[in-house]
């Protein structure tokens, strides 16, 4: 090859690699673009990804076209029952109108500080002036409504299942819920930030926690009532136990005395049915038998020691007597 | 977030700074055969920069200028190197894992291990009647749509803590705490996936929830002895019934039977009752026929022999005249009585 000719070859390509460099630009599918020339922006923005081309000397700032996480400072607030929570928030967001964006905010930074300012006061009015179960329960649930229905079972004691190892402490009724105070904070935010060019997707309360000396009480709570259930369970198992005994006691005399029922029901007929024996067979002639019975018992009934005194004049010594 | 790819303005620098060095370096060469390995250079880097290979569980998303071009699958392919085409590798066909209250330190070995910190933070819940429960979940997902997924959202790892966290406090914040501890964890996690999905589709963040799983699920640690104490309460319930009927058995079926031994033994007495007098009755019965013959006679003989038994039994007896008056018999005097 040829001295002569290589050489601007290579100035050739090095130039029109310089010229590509300056003006040729690529917007990836997350990103969004803004041209701007001394300053003051050219044209629409760039939404489209690919690559662009633009004048050497304009500048081009870049900005993310997704949707971007925005994370609170928790907060320690009063609600409106003077409940002193932490309610830490978190909110997506995205940059809408990339002109009003970089115009009032700059980039994501100055973004971020002004979220933070709309977003915790709005949250701070909305905690504050409801009840704390607003931000704890959503739906006004059925369990609400059950909860009276549950009552007259507590007079029986036998129902010791799962059921009555809730206090029967009424829920708190709620009026809106966590979603709609989430909807609130974002409608409130949302005219807040329309200004910078910031769209707010979506306010999530992630976490509401009782403030620590407030949680210690809330535990000190728990506790009590949980022992409350043991001492209900314990004294349950009391009152069966007082139950069984007194079936025992019940059973014991029922079976004893219908024992005792049936025996002498058994034993009265069976005097009766001798008594009508022997008058039957006796009734052919009392005489005799009264005679015979007599004879009988004294057999039975003199006994062995007896000291007698008898007299002639008796039927068994007439004949010692009289001879005849 | 930092870049995973490559910088292609440096890639590019490099190349000039390694093509002059060359160009210098050769001048007193031949400059056909310094253009030759110049170029020979270039190629053996293009087609280095320009190979990849995607792995049996992921897909990689190719942009061109930053535009997304094609999808891939698994297996090695090419691109247009000098940072026209950039990949993105994705692992969509693994189940990804977030962990919330706890965090597995390590699962090498046979046993995994967890981190003995406790997350509180993100445990403890508030559930519907004020009170507080420790909730430790998992949730496990997929990238389903790689393009949604990186250019939707920006931190899709955070977004997705962030409402799992938002969700299940959600969901345990319309139960009480006898509830979520006991008899409603299934139905906690269901409704709490399905929720999440609801949420992430708004997003249209390209992850699918495979699944949501609760893990322990305790009272907090402070106020657990309470509640141990109310299972004891339970057993003992149980064991002071169970006494009470042990007691019963074994009062109750002994009284049966002895119950049972008072009826026959009644039974038996009353048959003996009436089969003496039928004896008694049939005896009378036979001796009365015969009397009836000679009464006389045999009343006469059944009062002698009688008499005989019942005289011969005693051990004294003392006989005296009628004729004799004003006698007094002396008692326990034994020579009185020989004399007699």
């Amino acid at each position: 090859m040829d001295n002569s000719k290589t050489i601007p070859l290579l100035l050739a390509v090095a130039v029109g690699l310089f010229v590509f460099r300056s003006t040729a630009y690529k917007v990836s599918e997350w990103e969004q673009a803004i041209v701007t020339e001394f300053g003051n922006p050219v044209g629409e923005p760039v939404v489209k990804a690919g690559l662009h081309f633009t004048l050497p000397w304009r500048e081009v700032r870049r900005l993310d076209r997704r949707i971007l996480n925005w994370d609170g400072y928790p907060n320690q607030i009063p609600t409106k029952d003077k409940k002193y929570i932490w309610v830490d928030t978190t909110a997506r967001w995205r940059i809408e109108n990339p002109l009003l964006f970089i115009q009032s905010v700059r980039d994501e930074d100055g973004a971020r500080s002004r979220i933070d300012g709309v977003l915790d006061s709005v949250t701070r009015d909305v905690i504050s002036n409801n009840n704390l179960v607003e931000a704890v329960r959503n739906t006004k649930s059925a369990e609400v409504d059950s909860a009276p229905a549950e009552k007259p079972k507590v007079e029986d004691v036998r129902s010791t299942k799962a059921d009555d190892e809730d206090i029967d402490r009424k829920l708190e009724k709620i009026e809106f819920g966590r979603e709609v105070l989430s909807e609130r904070i974002i409608d409130k935010a949302r005219d807040g930030l329309a200004e910078f060019g910031i769209e707010i997707i979506d306010v999530q309360l992630r976490r509401i926690a009782y403030e620590k000396s407030v949680e210690s009480k809330v535990f000190e709570r728990m506790i009590s009532e949980r022992l409350r259930v043991a001492e209900k369970i314990r004294s349950e198992g009391q009152g069966e136990r007082a139950k069984i005994t007194g079936e025992i006691q019940r059973d014991l005399l029922e079976i004893q005395s219908d024992a005792y029922r049936k025996a002498e029901i058994l034993r009265g007929k069976a005097d009766a049915e001798a008594i009508r024996i022997y008058a039957g067979a006796m009734n052919a002639d009392p005489k005799f038998y009264e005679f015979l019975r007599t004879l009988e018992a004294y057999k039975k009934a003199l006994p062995k020691d007896t000291k007698f005194i008898l007299s002639t004049d008796n039927k068994f010594l007439n004949i010692l007597r009289n001879k005849e | 977030m930092s870049d995973p790819w490559e910088n292609p303005d440096d890639e590019i620098k490099e190349m000039l700074d390694g093509l002059s060095k060359k160009f210098k370096g050769g001048f007193n060469f031949q400059r056909g055969a310094v253009l030759i390995a110049f170029g020979a250079v270039f190629c053996v880097l293009g087609v280095l920069t320009s190979m990849y290979t995607v792995e049996p569980e992921e897909k990689a998303v190719i942009l061109r200028f930053g535009r997304y071009a094609v999808t891939k699958g698994p297996g090695l392919h090419f691109k247009i190197p000098f940072g026209i085409d950039r990949h993105i590798k994705l692992p969509t066909e693994r189940i990804l894992q977030e962990e919330f209250g706890f965090r597995s330190a390590s699962t090498k070995g046979a046993r995994t291990q967890y981190e003995d910190k406790a997350f509180d933070e993100e445990s403890l819940m508030l559930t519907g009647d004020l009170n507080v429960a420790d909730v430790e979940w998992i949730v496990q997902y997929k990238i389903a749509e790689p393009q949604k997924y990186l250019f939707n959202t920006r931190d899709v790892r955070k977004n997705l803590r962030d409402v799992s966290l938002s969700v299940v406090r959600r969901v345990v914040g319309d139960r009480r705490v006898g509830k979520v501890l006991t008899t409603d964890r299934v139905e906690i996690a269901d409704e709490a996936q399905n929720l999440m999905q609801e949420v992430l589709d708004k997003y249209d963040m390209g992850v699918r929830i495979v699944a949501l799983k609760l893990q322990d699920v305790n009272p907090p640690e402070s106020v657990r002895p309470a509640f141990n104490e109310v299972n004891a309460a339970k057993q003992e319930q149980q064991k002071v019934i169970n006494q009470a009927k042990r007691e019963y058995n074994k009062v109750i079926p002994e009284a049966k039977g002895k119950a049972h031994e008072t009826v026959n033994r009644a039974q038996g007495e009353a048959s003996r009752v009436v089969n003496q007098a039928k004896g008694d009755a049939a005896r009378f019965t036979s001796v009365l026929r015969e009397y009836k013959k000679a009464p006389s006679i045999t009343r006469t003989r059944l009062y002698l022999e009688t008499l005989e038994q019942v005289y011969s039994k005693f051990e004294s007896m003392t006989i005296i005249d009628k004729g004799v008056k004003g006698l007094l018999p002396v008692f326990g005097d034994p020579a009185a009585k020989g004399a007699n």
